[in-house]
Order: C-alpha cells, then structure tokens, then sequence
C-alpha cells in the first residue's frame, strides 16, 4: 500500500494532442479514487502515465513518496485492470493469475498458495482449466482481477473495468471491488466515464474534462457544491437543470428567479437539482407546462417547459398528482440555486 | 420427412442400383469377352502361331471368318446348337495385319451374376435403409448420410474385388500363342469399372443426402435459397478444381499402376511394381533426403524472418521502405533470382568470391562442389522467402493487442519475457502456418534446381520434383515418375493433414 501523488502532469502527444493538461492528483495511502470525465478527457492517458506505460511531456509521479516518473512499469508496483482485461488467451485461468508471479520467479510453492488465494477471494477456482475464450465477460473480469491481487502491488489502477459488462453484473462487480477495497486495504485510482460508479464506489471522486481535473472531493461535496458548470452539469442524474439569465446581485433573474446572495452584477446561469425544483405555489414561482410524467416508484420524474421555452425536470416523492400538459408552477427550494457566472461557467455564488 | 421426400429417395436408391448392377454387367462382359477358358477357343488361319488350340468347326468356320474379315471386330455368332460365340480378329504382332480369327466361348452372364450379387444387395440394404427410416432416425442426418455413403463404399468395393476376382479366374486360363496375345478385342477395363463405380457410388451418396438435406430444410425457404445461393457461387470453382486438380490427381494415379509407355498401344495394368521400382532406386532415396536437407532452410529462414520482423514492427521513421525492401525478392520472378545468384555465386567472377579473395581466403566453387551446393541453394531459398514470411510474421505481430504486452510490462515481464511467453505463444499459429506451408513449398522447389545446378554437382542438389520430371522428360519413364509423383502427393498430404490438425487445435483468441 501506498499514497500516489502526481504534480504537473502534462502529456503532449506527437501532432500537438494535448492528452492531460497540468493535472495534479494525490490519492492517499489505502483511498480509493475514481477519475470521472466525458470521453477523451484524458483519464486513460492519466492512468498510462502512472503505470509507466506513457512517458510525461512533464510533471512528476510519486508512488509511496518514491519518484517514479521515468521508471519502467516493471520497477513501480502497480497493477492494472484494462478495460478488455487483456488477459493471455494462450493460458489457462490458473496460469494467467500465475502470470505476474512467474514472471518475478516467485518459489512454485508461494506462487501455488497465493493463486489459489486470490482465486478464492475472487470465487473462480473453479474455472482454473479454462482459456479466456471459454469465460463470460464478468468470469474474464474476476480473472483480470485476480491477476492484479495476487501480485499485492502498491497501486491498483481500473481502466473502465466495467464498461463491458451488462447492468446487472456491473451493479454486482461494484459492490464486490468495493468490498474487496475494503478487504485488501489497497491504493485504488478507478477511472469511468459513468459519474454513477464514480459516486458509489469511490471515497474521492476527481472530475475532468480536456485533460484538467476540474474538482476534486467526496462524492457528496462534489454533488452538493459543484465548483464549476461543468462539474454540476456532469455529476447528477437526472442533469441539474440550468436557465440562463443575470444576477443583479441580490437576485437572479430569467426564466426562473430567486434570491441570491451574490457580490457582483452580470450575466450568470442559474442551476438547480431536480429535487430542489418546487411545483405548486412556492415565492417567486413561475409558470411552466407539464410535457412528461415519468413514475419511477418511489419516485417521479416530471418534465415541463417554461414559458420562455427552457425545459424543466423535476423529482418529486411518490406519485406525481400531475398530468401532460397541466399547467403548474414551478419554483426554486430557498437557498438551493446554485448561480454561475456565464462568461467561464465558475461559481458565483 | 414427407412421403414425396421418402418417394425420391426410394427411386433415387431403386435407380442407382440398378445402374450399379447394368454397369456391372456391362464391364463384365467386356472382361469375359477378352478372356476365354482354352477349351473353347477356336482359331482360323493363325498361321503364325503354334496354337495348340483347335479349328474351327466346319459349321461355324465360314460366317465366323466372313464376318472377322468385313468388320474387323468382334462378332457374335451361334454355333449349332445356338450357343454363344464371339469371334475376334487377330492381328498380327505389328498390329496391323489381321491374320486369322478366334471365336470363344461367353461365360459372361455367370461371372455377371457374382458381380450382379453385391448390387443386389446394395439394393436390398439401400430399400430396408428407407423403409426403416422413421421421422426420428431421419432428423438425425449425420448418421443417414455416413450410412448411405458407407453403404455406397461398401458396395463399390465389393463389385471391384468381385470383378478382379472374376477377372483372375479367367486371365491364367488364356494361354494362347504371342500372336493370339493381341486380341483386337476391348482390353477389360478395370480402372474404367472402378472409376464408374466409385461416381455411382459417389452419387448415390449426394443423392441420398440431397433429399435428405431438402427434407430437413423443408418449410424453410431461407435456408433453402441460401444453400442453393451458397452452391450457386462454390459451383464454378468446384468444377475447376474437378477438372484441373482432382481428375489429373486420379490420371497420375491411374498412369502409375499402368506400364505406360507414350509409344505402346497397349498399357497393361502391373499394379505396384513400379513404387517397388523405386523403393528399390538409391537415387530416389538420396532426392528424398536431399529434399528433407533443402528443407531445413524454412525454419532457419523463419528466425531471420521474424527476427527482422520484430525489427521492422518498431514505429521508426523509413521502416515502411525498409520493408517493401525486405520483400521485394518474394515478388522477384524465381528465374530472375536463380540467375543473379548464380553470378553471385559463380567461381570466378562472383561476388562472394571476390569478396572471400579480398580478405584473403580460398576461392569457395559453391554450385560446383557437391559439399557446398545445397547449402548455396538453400541460402539462395532463404533470400528469397525472407520477405514474404516477415510480412507474415508482422501481420501476427500487428494482430497481438497491444494491450496483452503492455499488461505483461506491468505484470512484470523483461522484454526477453515479454517474448517467449507472450509474443512467441501468440504467434504460434502463424508459426506454424509458415512451417507446414514452407517445408510444403520447400518439396515443390523446381526452378532453382533446374536453373542453377540441374540437380548436380553428383546428384548433390537431386530434389525429388527434379527427379521426376528428369525420369518422366529425360528417361521418358511416365509410370515411373508418375508413381513418384503419388509418393510425393501423399507426402505432402499428410504433412497438410497434420497443418490441418494443428490450426484446428489452436485455441480462440479472447
Ligand atoms: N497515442 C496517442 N496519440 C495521440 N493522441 C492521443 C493518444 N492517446 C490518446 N490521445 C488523445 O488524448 C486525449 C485523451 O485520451 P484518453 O484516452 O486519455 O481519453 P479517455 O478520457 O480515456 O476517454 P475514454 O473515456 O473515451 O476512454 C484524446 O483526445 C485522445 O484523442
Ligand atoms: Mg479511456
């Protein structure tokens, strides 16, 4: 186990690509951190440098206090689960777990009791005979995992591990690697591009976009206070709604309005989560129509336009007692709009 | 498996049988006709001959010649008694003159019944097949098809052993004078019967499973237009590889159990003699293990090829050119390449030499010294197989995911490692893809042989392909060369047989 720290990191690829752009990220020793951001962000390109298997334009990768930025993947002790799980198909599952071990001339004994060890872990002893053709996709997953956990490396890196797996055994693996966090005490950094695993797995969650990290923190803070548009517009599901208009200061003004507590007067963007949205007759309410009811159980969605042409989602407990095209009211929960500035999306309140 | 389907498949089975048994008969009869049992033959006007045999009877003598010598066949006449006779010309030893008659006795419908009899059971077995055949047994079409086509061999071969036995009873009974020998009569054709029998057979199988397959496809108009669609594109090359590689195949096989001499008018059949010809040839030997020698250059030039392409696979700048270089000599025509390294390798004023002569050593004669010539031609195999298997070699290469070697670098594998047990395991198939088509292609190498050292010095460089076509074009010996022809054919099939088994055995790619 052991803390990762990156300074600086910046990656320019051969054609002037910028694939991380000054990204500095630490993950504390035994934390599990999940790297969330749109697709070509940057983040596999993130993890490939801390493996070691990209060398940095700068910057600087530190593993359990050691700098390693120009060190070979071999020398870092890491362990990386790809997106494919790249496992050997010419192996059996036995000896694509014995993989690491063999290769760093462990004695057969040890290597024996520490495969059986992590295939116990991960409940595939039985499939020790096969060959990666012969495996479903979330058996391949559990052999990749194995093959990480049996080295016991310092750093565990996921890359989408669980992007190829169908809803309900992704719902399954993720409450596993969870518990296997938990189990093994180690050093994870997770990235996605889906915010709902990065929220439910992670302990920190750091969120990019174009190869900078935009916020990092607890799943809720980042939830709760997004720093930027960018960051309440990609954490949230369903997406915060968001109306454009300005701040006078003390108020914001548009489509919708409420009241601020803001420094400054200028063009700002208003946003608020769907359960902080109230229909009926709240203060400073304005009028909206109902284009879409969408009963979840325990809770509804609503859909509606505003006047102005904005559209609207709305969670609400229970059954929702509206109907398409009811006309309805529709206002800001006090103290819950969240207002950024509209020239660079930043928080001005 | 309706009753129309059933119907078919009855009269397909009634019609095949009774074509076995006609053609039966009818090859029967040409063997009978050919060989008759002393007792009954009858000469006329063989004057040459010392035939013990007797003349003709008065009563039969007069039409038998008349007919001999205006038709110059054979005829069939009645005795007396109304039995059968066949009266044939005989020619002198030119073959050219007809100088008398003989008339012989038929015994061909009682040698046609002992052929007749498996046909029969053919048809017999073929009708309790069918009539046996319940819905359940016939949805399982493997079985169906393996006992029709079983059944079709079994019949095929039954007929044959029959016909040669038939054929032996008669043949040791004919002994009749050298000029009687050449009965200008249709010689009993063996291969013919068994060529017929085997396309019999062999359509009653397809006939069968045909009805079969239109059975289990029935109500399933999709998949009947597709099979037929699927046959429709396979249709043209099937044939071509019917008439331009399996019917030759058949022909050589066929002219090596003959004495097939281009000049002979008649082409006896003499079995295996002349594989034991050369089981018994030194010289078929030593071409053999010249060839398996010749053959080591493909596994000595596939490391150098993937040496070079593990070299070629690194993303620097130029290694496209690099290589188009590297493959150019497999586009090279063989002639041109035989040529230029015969200068290169010449004695005199080769390049080698002159550069063996710069530094100071012996002047090497390499296509002139029996010690040295295979090796030059194996080195010049090598140049120019290089390329091509490089290329090979790459595209395995290109086709391992980038991703397996880069978690072996994590896993912590040196780049020695990384090789062996990531790279070289991966590239297997290819391998031995290369191998198996390599040592294939290696005992097909004629034009080297035949451009640079026409197989000397001393038999040095006699491969077998050069041998046979210097015993089929040289010594004019066809048969023989086709029996070698045969030996080398089963060679090859088996090492492609074992191709097969390996690829086949080869494990998916995750
Ligand atoms: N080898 C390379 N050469 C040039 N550009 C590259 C290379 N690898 C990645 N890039 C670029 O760098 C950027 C970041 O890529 P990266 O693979 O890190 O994205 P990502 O966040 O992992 O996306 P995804 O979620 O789709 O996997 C992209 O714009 C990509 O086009
Ligand atoms: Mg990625």
């Amino acid at each position: 186990m052991a803390a990762l720290g990156v300074t600086h990191l910046v990656k320019r690829f051969a054609g002037g690509v910028v694939g991380v752009d000054d990204v500095t990220l630490t993950v504390g020793e035994g934390a599990f951190t999940a790297l969330v951001g749109p697709s070509g962000c940057g983040k596999t390109t993130i993890l490939r440098l801390v493996a070691g298997l990209e060398e940095p334009t700068s910057g600087e990768v530190r593993i359990g206090g050691r700098d390693v930025t120009w060190l070979p993947p071999r020398d870092r002790d890491v362990a990386m689960v790809f997106q494919n799980y790249a496992l050997y198909p010419h192996l059996t599952v036995r000896d694509n777990i014995a993989f690491p071990l063999r290769v760093r001339r462990t004695a057969p004994a040890e290597i024996v009791r520490r495969v059986r060890q992590a295939a116990e872990l991960l409940e595939i002893d039985a499939l020790f005979e096969r060959k990666p053709a012969q495996l479903s996709g979330g058996q391949r997953q559990r052999v990749a995992l194995a093959r990480a956990i049996v080295r016991e490396p310092a750093l565990f890196l996921f890359d989408e591990p669980l992007s190829n797996l169908d809803a309900q055994v992704r719902a399954q693996t993720r409450a596993e690697l969870v518990a296997l966090h938990r189990r093994l005490g180690a050093t994870m950094l997770y990235v996605t591009h889906d915010q709902v695993e990065a929220m439910t797995m992670a302990q920190t969650v750091a969120v990019m976009a174009s190869g900078r990290v935009l916020q990092e923190g607890a799943p809720m803070s980042l939830y709760r206070d997004p720093a930027s548009l960018a960051v309440a517009k990609f954490i949230g599901s369903p997406s915060i709604n968001t109306v454009a208009g300005r701040s006078t200061g003390a108020r914001f003004e548009g489509a919708l309005s409420c009241v601020l507590h803001a420094a400054e007067a200028s063009g700002a963007v208003l946003a608020v989560r769907p359960e902080h949205l109230v229909l009926g007759a709240a203060a400073d309410a304005s009028p909206a129509t109902v284009t879409l009811v969408e009963p979840l159980g325990p809770e509804s969605l609503v859909r509606m336009r505003l006047a102005s042409g904005e559209e609207l989602v709305a969670r609400c407990a229970g059954e929702a007692p509206w109907h398409i095209g009811d006309h309805v009211r529709v206002g800001v929960a006090e103290g819950r709009g969240l207002c950024y500035r509209a020239s660079d999306g930043s928080r001005l309140l | 498996m309706t009753r129309v389907h059933r119907r078919v498949a009855m009269a397909t089975a009634v019609l095949w049988a009774v074509a076995t048994i006609a053609l039966s008969w009818r090859v029967l009869k040409g063997i009978d006709e050919a060989a008759r049992s002393r007792e009954a033959l009858y000469r006329a006007h063989a004057s040459q001959g010392h035939a013990p045999s007797p003349a003709f009877p008065p009563s039969i003598e007069a039409s038998a010649l008349a007919s001999v010598q205006q038709e110059e066949r054979p005829l069939i006449v009645h005795d007396p008694d109304g039995v059968e006779l066949v009266t044939a010309p005989v020619k002198d030893a030119d073959d050219w003159e007809i100088i008398g008659a003989v008339a012989l006795y038929g015994r061909w419908r009682e040698c046609a019944l002992r052929v007749a009899a498996p046909a029969i059971a053919v048809l017999v077995v073929a009708l309790v097949l069918l009539g046996s055949a319940s819905a359940a047994r016939w949805s399982r079409p493997g079985i169906t098809a393996l006992g029709g086509v079983v059944a079709a061999g079994a019949a095929a071969a039954l007929t044959l052993s029959q016909l040669q036995a038939a054929a032996a009873a008669l043949a040791p009974r004919l002994v009749v004078p050298p000029t009687l020998a050449r009965l200008a009569l249709p010689s009993p054709s063996l291969a013919f019967a068994a060529l017929a029998l085997v396309l019999l057979a062999a359509a009653g199988a397809l006939a069968v499973s045909a009805v079969h397959w239109h059975a289990e496809a029935a109500g399933r108009p999709a998949r009947v237009r597709e099979t037929l669609a699927a046959w429709g594109f396979i249709a043209p090359s099937l044939a071509h590889l019917l008439v331009f590689t399996i019917a030759p195949v058949g022909f050589l096989v066929w002219i090596s159990v003959h004495d097939w001499d281009l000049l002979a008018s008649d082409r006896p059949f003499v079995g295996l003699a002349h594989f034991r010809e050369i089981g018994a040839d030194p010289s078929f030997w030593r071409a053999l293990r010249n060839g398996l020698v010749y053959a080591l250059y493909v596994p000595a030039t596939m490391v150098a090829a993937l040496a070079a392409a593990l070299v070629l696979d690194q993303p620097l700048r130029g290694i496209k050119v690099l290589r188009v270089v590297v493959f150019l000599p497999y586009v090279a025509s063989t002639v041109a390449i035989a040529l230029v390294w015969q200068w290169l390798l010449h004695r005199d004023f080769g390049l080698l030499n002159a550069a063996l002569a710069a530094v100071h050593l012996p002047r090497v004669d390499w296509l002139g010294n029996p010690a040295t010539a295979l090796p030059a031609l194996m080195l010049v195999s090598a140049w120019g197989q290089l390329g091509y298997m490089m290329v090979v070699y790459l595209a395995g290469l290109q086709a391992i995911p980038a991703s397996l070697l880069e978690a072996a670098r994590l896993d912590g594998a040196d780049a020695w490692q990384r090789f062996r047990l990531v790279v070289w395991p991966m590239l297997r198939p290819v391998s031995t893809y290369l191998l198996l088509t390599g040592i294939i292609w290696s005992f097909h190498g004629f034009t080297l042989v035949y451009v640079m050292t026409e197989g000397g010095p001393a038999h040095a460089t006699d491969v077998l392909v050069y041998r046979i076509y210097q015993t089929a074009w040289e010594f004019r010996r066809f048969d023989v060369a086709a029996a070698m022809s045969v030996v080398l054919c089963a060679l090859l099939l088996a090492l492609t047989a074992l191709q097969w088994r390996v690829v086949k055995g080869e494990p998916a790619d995750a």
